[in-house]
């Protein structure tokens, strides 16, 4: 059957108009610092049966409604947009980095999977009327759905508020990226099972513990044999193939491959092409920059085409319905926040930082909206649950950065010089030997902290000092040692007049930091060391802290450049 | 001395010549003690075999001790090795494994996980009989790592190396679906040239606490998958020993499963090994 030209110009004109509003409500919000996808699903409602139908009905059903040819095309390419971005979300995650963080992102996340499912499932299970069932034959799998609704984790969220919070690279954001991409997993892999009991309900004849073995192979098979065979191909492409094309092509017809079966078997689409993402992400071949095209194409083209797709197919005033929404933004936000807070705290982090954490993960975004379509269509969750899904989602997803800000301030992770200096570790000085000054530094940190073998700290830091100066540029020394210490300390001495540190400018250091840090973190003492050389590598604001005349002046200056 | 006691894992090979010869020539080079570990029957037959390869290796009488126990070849050298407290175990390179034997595991790989000691793996030893030339220390900034890349920098300066390359791989899982969602890729670009920058101030400030100053240091920072692109960056660079240090946990099939770094080297070795144990 084809298309006639008429439904082919319309096709082509509703596609258009989707893509022109979600551009351009994605671009309003981004201008307020808001996720795009809310100006796509805003897109949506206004395109929808919300505002358009409502207003000008005979316009909507003419773009929309009036062939059911072009609708179905529509929805066959919201279909490949939700595969492409489950696939896109399979291949960031990294199970390799994850087993390296090992216990952290582990009880991270499992409490915070454990946590908002059994309070979903529990709340669902004895008051299924409260929480929107409407089939009792469904009890069971409704409630499974709940908790694992309220279990889910946005991980392009969580990236970007790591990235703009400048904690990519620290213990704590490797903790967040890591529990996310598991929790991501986990939940994926309970509403695949899900996924395949409804389809028992509906039409294939699989039983649930069918369901849960052809899975399982299928899950066994990937990563044991087609993994290594993806990566051999990619590779092959690689060498002799037109790159990136080929590669990009690959990876697509893997993808559908991978979801045409999972869909063949029962379970939906979407769960062969998560699992072949991660196979494919797992690939040498895989760089950033193949990474990047991919999640271009994807969200800025196939993407927008789902999140507005949810708008046009439902009414979001009609189907508003407050007390769904203060319910399961409660749920959700009691069962996120108390699982991955209590992960966080048992795996070693502070109270603060465990907030972070928290936070950080309770991000639904688009996963949810990916959850929550998929059980509408078919037929698990009302109308009124959907919507209120996706509100939860989207202020989940709102609330996570600022809230994350709030806690990774007061967390006091100590990952900067200046977090690590007071005032009364600020020494004037007009000593005229070197070991006399370390010392003199030493013992201002020992008084401090009283727990430190001061003797030992000032035999380590001159030993040091012996080995090769720490004298580097500009008026700059930066001593230091290493201690059987948790936290990094450090301790400032200004010296007006100057004294010899063997600096690589032969200039007498005025501005001598030391700098102590636990003996079982060599790497954060690294950090340290470079962030200094880096930050004070500026001759004009060495001078300008060397004239301070009081340590609280001298500490506002150095954190004016962080 | 470096390493005071070497061990080497004698069978009945194409290459024990070759590999007799480079344990004997590292043995005067660490003016070590040297144990020949055969796993096999143990007869004056087989005893006699293996002096007579190495009285063709020109190995002095006196200047050697020979083992032969009979089982299971990787448990038998790796008892061995803690019996005599061997620091330095050198053994010839796996074959390349077939996907079967990737996941059962082979005895050189056994040994390269297992041995309770150093381990040194030659690829290709009949074309090395001088010295190696070209270190490529992988960086990882463990107090471990610190340790092996010490030693590597003593091995390397009583080989008289040319190049002693210290390279850092780092990763950013996440960066790229930063772009979702309204991220702009310049931005996750910058942010990756920063890390870059940052990781090599790092590695500067690295090499200079230790010490590195009699030969001249190579420093070299890579983003990628860890263990793989250190792979890479040898083969490139024709490096002819690679230095790692151990992993600091014991690996499992998942680790096979979901390569751990130090399974892309495994895999196919990219030059001779130098697993570096504390």
């Amino acid at each position: 059957m084809n298309l006639s030209s008429t439904e082919i110009t319309i096709f082509l004109i509703s596609i258009s108009i989707i893509l022109f509003f979600a551009r351009g409500f994605g671009e309003l919000l981004r201008f307020i610092k808001q996720p795009i996808v809310i100006g796509e699903i805003i897109a949506g409602i206004i395109l929808g049966p919300t505002i358009l139908g409502s207003l000008f009905p005979e316009i909507y059903n003419s773009i929309f409604k009036q062939y059911n040819s072009v609708a179905i095309a529509l929805h066959g390419i919201t279909i490949l947009g939700i595969i492409m971005l489950l696939m896109m979300t399979g291949i960031e995650i990294d199970i390799s980095v994850m087993i390296k963080q090992g216990r952290k992102s582990f009880l991270i996340s499992l409490l915070g999977i454990l946590c908002p499912f059994i309070l979903g499932f529990f709340t669902a299970y004895f008051f299924p009327s409260q929480l929107g069932l409407a089939d009792s034959g469904l009890h069971l799998v409704y409630s499974l759905f709940i908790g694992t609704a309220l279990s889910v984790t946005a991980l392009p969220v969580v990236a970007r508020t790591l990235m703009e919070l400048n904690i990519f690279k620290t213990e704590i954001g490797f903790s967040i990226i890591t529990s996310a991409m598991l929790i991501d997993l986990t939940g994926w892999l309970i509403f695949s099972v899900l996924l395949g009991i409804i389809g028992k309900n509906q039409s294939n004849n699989f039983e649930i513990h069918e369901v849960i073995l052809i899975l399982a192979a299928f899950t066994l098979f990937v990563f044991l044999f087609l993994k290594k065979f993806i990566d051999k191909t990619l590779g092959f492409s690689k060498k002799y193939l037109s790159s990136p094309g080929a590669i990009l092509n690959i990876i697509f017809i893997l993808g559908f491959l991978g979801a045409a079966f999972t869909e063949f078997i029962g379970i939906h689409a979407i769960f062969g092409a998560f699992i072949i993402g991660i196979a494919i992400g797992d690939s040498v071949y895989i760089t950033e920059n193949i990474k990047e095209m991919i999640n271009q194409l994807v969200t800025n083209i196939f993407a927008p085409l789902f999140f507005v797709s949810i708008g046009l197919r439902i009414n979001f005033i009609q189907n508003f319905d407050f007390a769904f929404v203060c319910i399961f933004l409660s749920l959700s936000l009691i069962g996120k926040i108390i699982g991955t807070y209590s992960g966080a705290f048992l795996s070693g982090f502070n109270k603060n930082e465990s907030l972070t954490v928290a936070f950080g993960l309770n991000a639904h975004g688009t996963i949810e909206l990916v959850l929550g379509m998929v059980a509408y269509e078919s037929g698990l969750i009302s109308e009124k649950v959907f919507v209120a899904l996706i509100i939860m989602a989207l202020i989940t997803t709102l609330t996570s950065a600022p809230l994350m800000s709030i806690f990774i301030k007061k967390s006091k992770m100590l990952l900067k010089l200046s977090d690590l200096l007071k005032p009364q570790n600020i020494i004037f000085t007009d000593v005229d030997k070197k070991e006399e000054l370390i010392k003199q530094l030493c013992i201002n940190i020992c008084r401090i902290n009283n727990k430190i073998d001061c003797e030992k700290l000032i035999s380590r830091v001159i030993e040091r000092e012996n080995q090769m100066s720490t004298g580097l540029e500009n008026h700059l020394a930066v001593p230091h040692a290493r201690m059987n210490i948790q936290t990094p300390l450090a301790a400032i001495a200004i010296h007006k007049n100057g004294i010899d540190f063997n600096s690589l400018d032969n200039l007498p250091a005025r501005l001598i930091i030391l700098l102590i840090t636990p003996e079982n973190k060599p790497e954060l003492q690294l950090e340290l060391l470079s962030e200094i050389a880096v930050k004070f590598s500026n001759k004009n604001f060495i001078e300008e802290l060397i004239n301070c005349e009081d340590a609280n002046e001298l500490i506002s200056k150095i954190k004016q450049l962080y | 001395m470096l390493f005071n006691k070497l061990g080497l894992a004698f069978t009945f090979s194409p290459n024990a010549l070759a590999l007799l010869k480079i344990a004997h020539r590292l043995q005067k080079l660490f003016q070590s003690e040297l144990f020949i570990i055969h796993a096999g029957e143990n007869s004056n037959e087989v005893h006699e075999k293996i002096i007579k390869v190495i009285n063709e290796a020109d190995i002095p009488d006196n200047s050697y001790e020979i083992i032969i126990q009979e089982g299971e070849a990787s448990k038998i050298i790796t008892n061995i090795c803690e019996e005599k407290k061997i620091d330095l175990l050198i053994s010839g390179a796996l074959e390349k494994e077939s996907l079967l034997k990737y996941y059962i595991g082979s005895v050189a790989r056994k040994l390269m996980h297992e041995a309770p000691c150093s381990i040194l793996v030659i690829v290709n030893p009949g074309n090395l009989l001088d010295s190696f030339k070209r270190f490529c220390v992988n960086v990882d900034y463990s107090q471990l790592n610190e340790t092996a890349v010490k030693k590597a920098y003593e091995f390397a300066k009583l080989e008289n190396a040319k190049e002693f390359v210290l390279v850092r791989e780092f990763q950013i899982p996440g960066l790229a679906i930063t772009i979702y969602d309204g991220g702009e890729a310049d931005k996750a670009e910058k942010t990756r040239l920063e890390i870059q920058k940052e990781e090599e101030e790092k590695l500067k400030i690295f090499s200079d606490e230790l010490g590195l100053t009699e030969l001249e240091v190579k420093r070299v920072c890579l983003y990628g998958k860890q263990g793989w692109e250190i792979k890479q960056y040898a083969v490139n660079s024709n490096s002819d020993l690679l230095v790692l240090s151990s992993p600091q946990k014991k690996l499992k099939l998942f680790d096979k499963i979901f390569q751990h770094d130090i399974e892309f080297i495994l895999n196919q070795l990219p030059c001779s090994l130098l697993i570096i144990r504390s």
